[in-house]
C-alpha cells in the first residue's frame, strides 16, 4: 500500500489553517519536497504548480479542492472540516489507482453520411483537423443541397472541400455499433455492404420538403403543397383571383416554413388580380428577416387570417374555408381558387436506430437536451446535424457541424476521457455494463469487455450497477469511495453526514457557497462524483454502516442529466435504500434526494440544513 | 495560459491566434471551442467576472429541466477551469486596433470596477497595466443590451409600482422568490421587439421562451396565483417546447393583445387592452412584468469604426477581415444558439489563420 503525503499548496480560501496540525491531526506526513509515493494534494490538478506536477506524475494522487469543500465560520470550525475532507482523500489515495489497463488508441477516421450544408461543412472541418474523412453520400453530386438550403453556398462548400476527404460512391449507411474512437459501419454501396472501423460518424442527411396535412373535408384536387407554386407562371395562368396559403394550421409550423410561406406569398400577391389569404395560427417570425418580411407581406395587401383551434372550418363543398376573424369579431368566410398547403422540412430516421438491442429507443439517444448542443448524442463520437435535428437550413447548420467536429476532435485526440477498467478476472460477463451505459461505452467482443477508448464520460454509471465488482474506475472504484469516506467519518465531528454531489450541478454550487463563506455544518463530508448516478444503492448503505447519521444525494433535474439516466438511477437508489432502512425499523429519512441546477447554491444549503434539523441539531 | 497569465500582466504586448473580446457565454463558449481544435486564445472582459448577462438568470425547472439554458453557464465556467490552457484577463477593455499585415494589434486597457461579490475563479486574472495584443483574429462576443424598458413610456416603467421588466423577476426568482405578494400577475410581450414605432423590425426571438417559463414557475411558486399572458405570436422552439406549451395554455391565460396602456390602479398597476370583441378593457394586476426584448450592443458602433466592419442586421455586429461575431453580438439568440455560434466563429477564426499569410500570431497558430 502507498503511504500518501500531504501536499500543501496555498490558494484562496485556506487561509487560516495550519498544514502542519492538520496532517498530523489526519495521520499524514507533510511534503517535504522529497521522494513520495502517493499524495493528497489541497488544490485541483489545473491550479498545482508544474514542479509539483512533475513531481507527482505516474503516483496515485487524490487531488482535492479542499478551498470549495470548506465553507466559512470560526477557523476551529473550519479545521474539522478540513481534517474530514483530507482523512477522506488520505483514504482514497492510501489505495492507490489501479494499473491502467490496455486499450487501443482511438481511431481517427471519421465518417459523414449525408448530404448538403451539414454534412459538407462537417467533413471539411473534420478534414481541416487532420481527421481522415470519409464522406459518404446518397447521390453521386457532392454539390446537391438539402431542402430548403442556398444552393450557391452548398456549392461554393463542395467546390472547395480540402485534402483528406474520400468521397465515397452512392452509399448508404445500413447498420452502425460501438461509441467514440471505435465504431464499426456497414456501408452498402455499388459494389455491396462492407463493414469498416471508424473513430466518429456524423449523420446529416439533406432532408426534404414535406406538406403538412390538409384540414379535414377538404377537396383533395384543392389542397396542394407550397412547392408546387411557381409563382412566376401559375398564377396569371390559370386566371386566380383568390388564392389560401395555410401555414401551420395542420402541425406546428417552424420559422423557417412560415418564411418560405410569407415569401410566396408575397410572390403572389405581386402578380395582377391576385389576392392571398395567408391563414395560420401563429405568425412565426423568430429569423432575422421574418418580421420585416411579415410586416412587407402584409404592407403589399396579403391578408393575414389568425385562426383558432378548430379552423378553419372546411364547408361541405370542401371548397370553402370559414374561420372567425379575431380582430373584427366577425365569421369571414373564402372560396380560393387555389390552395396550398405549407412544407416543412423532415427527414428519416436510418433503419439500424430502430435495434433497440445496439441503440437506446431515440428520446434517450437524441432527448432535447440543453447540454447536447453542436449535434451531440448521449453516444459520445455519434453526431446528428441539420434536417434530422431540425435544425434551420442556413448558417446555423454550419454552427452545429462546427461544434460537433471540435467535441469529436477533442474527444478523438484523448480530451478528459478515462477509461473504466474492466477486471477481466472479476467480470461475469453479464452485461449489466453494456445495459446501463447511457453512453454505449462498454462493447461485448467475443468473450470480453471493451470499452470505446474515446466516449467514456466517468459518469460512473457502470460502476454502480454492476453486480461483480468488476468495473473499477481509477479515483471512483466502490472501493476507494468507501475506504474514503471510512476515514474521513471517523475523523467529522458527530453528528457526521455525507452530501453526494453531481459535479454538474449539486458540487459547483456547494464550492460556490463554500468560497462565499457559506458554514456548513462541522460534521458534513462533502463526496464530489462526476454524475449522481455514480452513487447506487450499495455506495448509500455502505456509507450508512460506516456510521453517517444522513445521506443526501444532489443530482440534475430530470432532463438535465448529461448521462441522461444518472440522475433518474440515483433518485432511484435513494429511494430502495430508505425501503431498505423502512424494512429494517431504521429512519428512511436518513436518506434523500435533491433535484438542483449549478445555479441553486440555495436549494442545495436549505436541503442540507433541513437534513440536519431532520435528523439532529449540528454542534 | 492559467500559468502564464501572471506574467504577462507584467508585459506590455502578447502575441495571441485569437483575441476574444467578450466573457460572456458566447466568449467563454468560444475560447472553449477554440481549445478543442487545439488553438490557443486570449478572452478579455471589461468587468470583474466572467460568465456575463446569463450569470445572473435563474433556472426555471419545476421538477423536470425546462431547457432554459440558463446553468450553460455554470457548464461553461467549469469546462473552462478544467483546461489549464484556458485563461482570461478581466477588466480588460479594448480601446483600439489596427491593422497588421492579415491581423491585429488591439490595445487593452485596466478597467476600474466595484468589487464583486462573489470570489474570483483561478482562471480570472485582472489586467493591471495597459497591454498591447497582437493578434492574428478577433471574436467579438460583446452580447447584447436589454430593451430600455423606459422608451415604451405608456407601458409604465419606473412609473406605475408593480411594473418591473422580465430581467429583474429573473434575479428575483433566482435569489429565492416572487417579489412581495403578487397574486395576479401578467406578461407583456414585445416590449421593444417587432415594433415599426420603434423601428425594431424583428423579433427578439428568446422572449417567448423565457416569458412562459418564468411565468410557470411564478405560477409554481405561487399556486394560488393567476398569469395572464399578453402576446402577438407565441414563437416555436422544438418538439419538446410544444408539449410544454400546450401545458401552458391549459395552465395560464393566454391573450392575444398587447395592451397599450399601464396605469396605477387601486390595488396594483392597471393595464388597458382589446379585449376579445375588440373594445377597449382594463383589468388590474399585482404585478406586470415586461418581457423587453433584445438590442445590439451598446458597443457595437465603436467596434464597428475600431475594426472597420460594416453595421449588421438591425445594427447587431457583422464580422469581415478576420473579426468574427459570437453569441448576441449578431443577433437575438438563446443561450444554447449562442455557444453554437460560438463553436462556428471558432471554426471561421481557425480557417481564417491557415489562410492568412504568415505572421507572428499565426506562426503560433500553426505551432
Amino acid at each position: 500500500m502507498p503511504k500518501p503525503v500531504l501536499c500543501w499548496t496555498p490558494a484562496p480560501g485556506l487561509e487560516g489553517l495550519e498544514p502542519l496540525a492538520l496532517a498530523r491531526a489526519v495521520g499524514l506526513e507533510l511534503d517535504q519536497g522529497g521522494a513520495l509515493e502517493a499524495a493528497v494534494v489541497t488544490v485541483p490538478e489545473a491550479l498545482a504548480p508544474d514542479r509539483l506536477r512533475a513531481r507527482l506524475l505516474g503516483r496515485p494522487v487524490q487531488w482535492l479542492d479542499l478551498a470549495a469543500e470548506l465553507g466559512g465560520g470560526g477557523d476551529g470550525h473550519r479545521h474539522k472540516r478540513a481534517a474530514a475532507a483530507l482523512s477522506r482523500a488520505a483514504g482514497r489515495a492510501s489505495l492507490g489507482t489501479l494499473p491502467a489497463v490496455y486499450a487501443p488508441q482511438p481511431n481517427q477516421r471519421v465518417l459523414v453520411a449525408g448530404q448538403g450544408l451539414s454534412a459538407l461543412a462537417a467533413a471539411r472541418q473534420a478534414a481541416l483537423l487532420g481527421h481522415p474523412v470519409l464522406l459518404a453520400l446518397r447521390g453521386d453530386d457532392p454539390a446537391a443541397a438539402g431542402a430548403g438550403e442556398d444552393t450557391s453556398q452548398v456549392a461554393e462548400l463542395a467546390a472547395g472541400l480540402p485534402e483528406g476527404i474520400e468521397l465515397a460512391p452512392p452509399t448508404e449507411l445500413t447498420n452502425l455499433t460501438g461509441a467514440g474512437g471505435s465504431f464499426s459501419a456497414w456501408l452498402k454501396g455499388p459494389q455491396g455492404a462492407l463493414r469498416q472501423r471508424f473513430g466518429a460518424v456524423v449523420l446529416a442527411p439533406g432532408g426534404a420538403w414535406e406538406m403538412e396535412p390538409a384540414p379535414a373535408g377538404l377537396a383533395p384536387d384543392l389542397a396542394r403543397p407550397l412547392s408546387a407554386c411557381d409563382p412566376a407562371s401559375l398564377a396569371t395562368a390559370q386566371g386566380w383571383r383568390q388564392v389560401a396559403i395555410l401555414a401551420g394550421v395542420g402541425q406546428p409550423a417552424t420559422a423557417q416554413g412560415f418564411a418560405r410561406a410569407l415569401t410566396t406569398a408575397l410572390a403572389l400577391q405581386d402578380r395582377p388580380g391576385v389576392q392571398v389569404t395567408l391563414l395560420f395560427r401563429e405568425a412565426l417570425v423568430a429569423t432575422p428577416e421574418g418580421e420585416r418580411l411579415y410586416r412587407q407581406a402584409r404592407q403589399a395587401g396579403v391578408l393575414m387570417a389568425r385562426l383558432a383551434d378548430g379552423e378553419p372550418r372546411v364547408a361541405d363543398d370542401g371548397r370553402t374555408l370559414a374561420w372567425q376573424d379575431q380582430v373584427l369579431a366577425e365569421d369571414l368566410e373564402l372560396a380560393p381558387d387555389a390552395l396550398f398547403l405549407a412544407e416543412e422540412i423532415t427527414a428519416p430516421w436510418p433503419g439500424f436506430l430502430q435495434n433497440n438491442l445496439l441503440w437506446p429507443p431515440l428520446a434517450r439517444l437524441l432527448p432535447e437536451h440543453a447540454r447536447l448542443d453542436g449535434g451531440r448524442t448521449a453516444r459520445a463520437g455519434f453526431y446528428v446535424l441539420g434536417a434530422l435535428r431540425g435544425t434551420p437550413a442556413g448558417d446555423d447548420r454550419l454552427a452545429e457541424a462546427a461544434g460537433a467536429v471540435h467535441d469529436l476532435h477533442d474527444l478523438l485526440g484523448g480530451g478528459a476521457t478515462p477509461l473504466p477498467a474492466v477486471r477481466h478476472l472479476t467480470c461475469a460477463r453479464c452485461l449489466t455494463c453494456v445495459r446501463v451505459c447511457p453512453h454505449g461505452v462498454p462493447e461485448h467482443l467475443e468473450d470480453h469487455i471493451q470499452p470505446a477508448p474515446a466516449a467514456c464520460l466517468a459518469c460512473g454509471i457502470c460502476a454502480a450497477e454492476c453486480p461483480a465488482h468488476a468495473i473499477a474506475p481509477p479515483g471512483w472504484s466502490t472501493a476507494e469511495l468507501v475506504e474514503g469516506l471510512a476515514r474521513g467519518l471517523k475523523a467529522a465531528p458527530s453528528p457526521a453526514m455525507v452530501l453526494m454531489a453531481c459535479g454538474q450541478s449539486a458540487m459547483p454550487a456547494f464550492a460556490q457557497l463554500s468560497r462565499q463563506g457559506h458554514v456548513w455544518p462541522a460534521g458534513l463530508l462533502a463526496l464530489p462524483l462526476n454524475c449522481a448516478g455514480r452513487v447506487g444503492l450499495e455506495l448509500i448503505l455502505r456509507v450508512l454502516s460506516l456510521g453517517a447519521e444522513g445521506v443526501l444525494v444532489a443530482g440534475c433535474h430530470d432532463g438535465m442529466c448529461r448521462s441522461i439516466t444518472g440522475n433518474l438511477r440515483a433518485r432511484l437508489a435513494v429511494g430502495q435504500a430508505a425501503q431498505t432502512l423502512k424494512d429494517l425499523g431504521l429512519r428512511p429519512e436518513a436518506v434523500s434526494f435533491l433535484h438542483m441546477a449549478n445555479n441553486q447554491p440555495q436549494a442545495l444549503a436549505k436541503a442540507v440544513e433541513a437534513m440536519y434539523a431532520r435528523l439532529g441539531a449540528p454542534e | 495560459m492559467g500559468g502564464c497569465l501572471e506574467e504577462i500582466i507584467f508585459l506590455s504586448a502578447l502575441d495571441t491566434p485569437v483575441l476574444i473580446i467578450g466573457g460572456g457565454v458566447a466568449g467563454l463558449a468560444a475560447a472553449l471551442e477554440l481549445d478543442r481544435r487545439g488553438l490557443p486564445s486570449l478572452l478579455v472582459e471589461k468587468g470583474p467576472r466572467l460568465g456575463g448577462q446569463a450569470r445572473g438568470f435563474c433556472c426555471k425547472a419545476l421538477e423536470a429541466c425546462a431547457r432554459c439554458g440558463a446553468c450553460r453557464v455554470g457548464d461553461l465556467l467549469q469546462q473552462a477551469a478544467q483546461r489549464p490552457a484556458l485563461g482570461a484577463l478581466t477588466q480588460a477593455l479594448a480601446v483600439n486596433a489596427q491593422r497588421q499585415g492579415a491581423g491585429w494589434e488591439v490595445t487593452l486597457i485596466p478597467q476600474e470596477s466595484r468589487q464583486p461579490d462573489t470570489p474570483a475563479l483561478a482562471l480570472e486574472r485582472p489586467l493591471r497595466e495597459r497591454l498591447l495584443a497582437r493578434t492574428g483574429a478577433v471574436i467579438l462576443a460583446v452580447g447584447h443590451q436589454v430593451f430600455e424598458a423606459r422608451k415604451k413610456s405608456r407601458l409604465g416603467y419606473g412609473r406605475v409600482p408593480g411594473v418591473m421588466t422580465a430581467g429583474e423577476l429573473e434575479e428575483a426568482l433566482a435569489k429565492g422568490g416572487l417579489p412581495g405578494q403578487a397574486r395576479r400577475l401578467a406578461f407583456i410581450q414585445c416590449v421593444g421587439s417587432r415594433d415599426q414605432a420603434l423601428g425594431r423590425l424583428y423579433c427578439s426571438r428568446v422572449c417567448c421562451g423565457f416569458a412562459l417559463r418564468l411565468a410557470r414557475l411564478a405560477r409554481h411558486l405561487e399556486p394560488a396565483s393567476q398569469v395572464t399572458f399578453f402576446h402577438m405570436d407565441v414563437q416555436d422552439y422544438g418538439q419538446a417546447w410544444r408539449a410544454d406549451l400546450s401545458e401552458m395554455r391549459a395552465d395560464l391565460r393566454f391573450i392575444r393583445a398587447i395592451p397599450g396602456e399601464v396605469r396605477p390602479g387601486v390595488g396594483g398597476p392597471l393595464a388597458v387592452f382589446a379585449g376579445p370583441d375588440g373594445q377597449p378593457q382594463e383589468e388590474e394586476f399585482d404585478l406586470v412584468v415586461l418581457a423587453t426584448g433584445l438590442e445590439p450592443p451598446v458597443a457595437a458602433p465603436a467596434l464597428c469604426e475600431m475594426f472597420g466592419l460594416a453595421p449588421g442586421p438591425h445594427g447587431f455586429l457583422a464580422g469581415g477581415g478576420g473579426v468574427l461575431v459570437a453569441g448576441t453580438a449578431g443577433g437575438p439568440r438563446s443561450i444554447t444558439e449562442s455557444i453554437e455560434h460560438a463553436a462556428q466563429a471558432a471554426a471561421q477564426a481557425a480557417e481564417y489563420l491557415l489562410a492568412a499569410p504568415a505572421s507572428p500570431a499565426g506562426e503560433v497558430a500553426h505551432a
